[in-house]
């Protein structure tokens, strides 16, 4: 069966060599039936990663320790899930995987673009199945998923215990999903610069894609920073990690580019700009594989280093030659006329908000490689860490937030003191309002204390968006105000979508910004039935308990919280030993509330005296991050949603041409 | 209201530059056990490299020794690499540098460009529709299908 498996691989590596090439050629020479055979040929590869996908699932499913990989990363003992998410959890597992994702997407591209954008889609299918080779090439013949040892072995290694976690189970997939769908806006960009056509039609053709891609990116990132939260037992969620910092980057160029297409829609300039943060954003996705693989740059989370990096590297330089050039070809066809009237103009606001995105995700890649380059230039090793990133990062995220205040209420083209008076004068005065009470309760000035003025000032300008809105239909249309509200989210969806996530995005920055400043750290080692203070809680070590399983066994200590003499909670943070990898992990013991959390690990046992060391942590307003987390989910649906008139005529509303089937 | 905030924000230190506490000396050394983290973030309670540091730099506290002091005691043992952030001296001052540099560059870029493209706007001619760009290339892709069949 698995060689099956790696014969369905090698023929999907044919099939999209074969695709690539005829795409190519039928586009060039304006063939119909190459172009038709090269998309037929992308749903074969599609099915054959399919089938090498279902092979490998099912011999881990099956526990089966005659291939290297199930015997490497999964055990009998493995939970079902844990044993299905060994899939990504290996390097070969999450090659194939990737391989998926990108070959389901190229399918889902074409179904999208039988009878719609003819011109651009023989290049998307080139583009998107040389990503394909690209990834099958190296499971073909660097880095075979269905090798089998010498030996089949008697018990599987056992999945890394850190990967054993709910989060872990869906932070990957959200990741790739993420990555890969960002291959979709990069095919139809690389097929926009191939063809000259370079107006409106690619951009609008990839606009859903684009949000779709950083949806996901979201939420990968989030979910990860929740895991980390959970499952690495330091209070944080984030630690500038290479590997986090490689997630986010993507995002943050991401971002940019939904912000700054609005400008190309609405004005018909930065098409460059649009172009190189398309290309940028994928180019990201690579380099942030390659950090995972390469073990380049240390990290916690490179689970799956390997030497894969110089292909990475490689295929990199491949695309950012090949999009560099192109765009090089077609600069003179790209060049608009810029017309900006104004600093005091929604263009203008948006424009600052690239820089300022573009310039923390510069510094977050510089801050990353820096110790690469101080390296070859001093041959001295050097750390790059938090502080670096935290104090580099905090300005420019606050400036950001000051922009996604001033970008959505201020006019277009240039405005006028009467406008800037009716957007600004109330939301800046609940920012100012904010500001006083912060200080008489006695919030420090510095950070924190800004980001939440601000957060109060942003959402003064959304609500009052919202408001204005609302009570314009009524005034118009006679509507009740639930009815107004709906109908206006309703028929401007993108609008009111990306405002609802903007809403998200300030919950995510005061959640940050409370649980980085105002934490409460305590260190404590007690016997049974001492108590330790943590902020405003007491809690009282009871009692150790101990459990054992085949798979693991766990010691958890049982404290109870009080607080104002009252019991509220009964918390357990365990110390839990894997067998198979024989591995001990902190299992973190939580409770979360709207206003803080309550966050114990249990650092130390001593079987002998009976004396335990706990840690914890009093986090404030970390739940805003998640929860912001959600209502970010919740205003991209609302913006991705179609409307009406985009399910009746999908072709028309995507602005693409259609024409008859042949 | 918002700009002078930021300014009154940018003009206030990020910490606090009190006397060192054992959480800032902590912090500024990275744990050599290879978590990747701080010292002070570092939470293996047995951990070779963490608890040791966090004994010494209590006990150097203690002794009314100098934040640069410890740290540079912790330099010259584990080298350049336990400080957690790069020091602002020779080339490690690039990296502080070069994000604010290259955001600087970009704003002043911008602020040049949004001048003349301001200028020009208000001599220029009323701009042409908005979509126009869509418009014509629509036009001229239907007109080339239309030839082509």
């Amino acid at each position: 069966m698995p060689e099956l498996g790696r014969l369905a691989i090698c023929l999907a590596l044919l099939f999209a060599a074969y695709a690539t090439g005829v795409s190519i050629v039928g586009a060039i020479r304006r063939r119909r039936h190459l172009v038709r055979s090269g998309a037929h040929a992308a749903y074969a590869v599609f099915a054959l990663v399919v089938v090498a996908v279902a092979i490998l699932l099912r011999a881990l499913l099956a526990h089966d320790f005659s291939l290297e990989y199930v015997a490497a990363y999964s055990s009998s003992t493995l939970p079902v899930q844990y044993t299905v998410a060994a899939l990504w959890g290996g390097q070969k597992g999450s090659l194939l995987f990737w391989a998926f994702m990108l070959t389901l997407f190229t399918t889902i591209v074409q179904v999208q673009n039988r009878e719609r954008n003819r011109d651009l889609m023989p290049w998307v299918t080139a583009t998107l199945m040389t990503t394909a080779m690209f990834f099958l090439g190296l499971l073909t013949f660097v880095t075979d998923p269905f090798e089998r040892l010498p030996i089949a072995a008697r018990e599987g290694a056992d999945l890394n215990p850190l990967l054993q976690n709910y989060w872990m189970t869906i932070h990957p997939p959200s990741l790739y999903t993420g990555y890969v769908s960002a291959s979709v806006p990069f095919a139809f960009a690389i097929a926009a610069l191939a063809t000259g056509r370079l107006g409106d039609q690619w951009i609008r053709s990839v606009r859903r894609w684009s949000l779709f891609s950083w949806f996901f990116l979201t939420l990968g990132n989030l979910f990860g920073a929740r895991w980390a939260y959970e499952v690495l037992g330091w209070g944080g969620y984030w630690a500038w990690d290479p590997v986090e910092n490689a997630a986010f980057m993507p995002w943050l160029v991401s971002t940019a580019y939904l912000h700054s297409v609005m400008i190309q829609e609405k004005k018909d300039m930065l098409r460059v700009w649009n172009m190189v943060l398309v290309l940028l954003t994928f180019s990201l996705t690579i380099f942030g594989t390659f950090l995972t693989r390469s073990g380049v740059i240390s990290s916690v989370h490179s689970f799956t280093q390997s030497g894969l990096g110089p292909f990475f590297i490689g295929f990199l330089l491949l695309v950012l030659v090949v999009s560099g050039g192109l765009v090089a070809y077609r600069f003179p066809e790209l060049r608009t006329a810029a017309t900006v009237e104004s600093f005091l103009s929604r263009e203008a606001a948006f424009l600052f908000n690239n820089l300022v995105l573009v310039g923390i995700a510069f510094a977050v890649f510089w801050g990353t490689v820096f110790p690469v380059v101080s390296e070859w230039v001093r041959g001295v090793k050097i750390t790059v860490g938090p502080p670096f990133f935290n104090r580099v990062n905090a300005p420019l995220g606050v400036a950001l937030l000051l922009l996604a205040g001033i970008g959505p209420a201020i006019a277009w083209r240039r405005a006028s003191p009467r406008n800037l008076w009716r957007a600004f004068a109330t939301p800046v005065g609940a920012g100012l309002v904010a500001a006083v009470a912060l200080l008489l309760a006695r919030v420090p000035l510095g950070y924190a204390h800004a980001t939440f003025a601000l957060g109060v000032f942003v959402l003064g300008t959304i609500a009052q968006e919202f408001w204005r809105g609302m009570r314009a239909r009524q005034a118009m249309l006679h509507e009740s105000a639930p009815r107004a509200l709906s109908r206006l989210v309703g028929k401007n969806r993108r609008r009111y979508g990306g405002y609802i996530i903007h809403v998200g995005v300030v919950a995510v920055f005061v959640g940050v910004a409370a649980s980085s400043a105002f934490r409460v750290e305590v260190q404590q080692t007690l016997a049974a039935g001492q108590e330790v203070a943590a902020g405003k809680f007491t809690l009282r070590y009871e009692q150790i308990t101990k459990q054992d399983d085949p798979h693991m066994s766990r010691l958890a200590a049982v404290v109870s919280v009080w607080r104002d003499g009252r019991q509220i909670a009964t918390l357990a943070p365990e110390k839990r030993f894997y067998k198979k990898p024989q591995q001990p992990t902190t299992e973190v013991a939580m409770r979360p509330t709207l206003t803080e959390d309550l966050y114990l690990v249990l650092g130390s046992y001593d079987e002998e005296s009976g004396l335990v060391t706990l840690l914890a942590y009093v986090n404030p307003l970390v739940s805003w991050i998640w929860i912001g987390g959600v209502i970010m989910a919740l205003g991209t649906t609302v913006a991705m949603w179609p409307t009406l008139a985009e399910r009746r005529a999908p072709a028309y509303a995507l602005g693409a041409a259609r024409v008859p089937a042949d | 209201m918002a700009v002078l905030l930021l300014a009154v924000l940018l003009a206030a230190p990020p910490v606090a530059f009190a006397a060192a506490t054992q959480q800032e000396v902590e912090e500024a050394l990275t744990c050599q056990c290879g978590c990747g983290l701080t010292v002070h973030a570092c939470n293996h309670l047995q951990c070779g490299s963490g608890e040791p540091m966090k004994k010494e730099i209590r006990e150097r506290l203690a002794a009314g020794e100098m934040k640069e002091a410890i740290l540079e005691t912790f330099r010259a043992r584990y080298g350049e690499k336990v400080l957690s952030s790069p020091t602002f001296r020779g080339f490690n001052w690039l990296a502080w540098i070069i994000p604010f540099a290259a955001v600087a560059a970009g704003g002043l870029g911008l602020a040049v460009a949004i001048g003349r493209w301001g200028a020009r706007s208000t001599t220029a001619a009323p701009a042409a529709p908005e979509a126009s760009g869509a418009l014509r290339e629509r036009l001229a892709r239907e007109l080339a299908e239309f030839d082509a069949e």
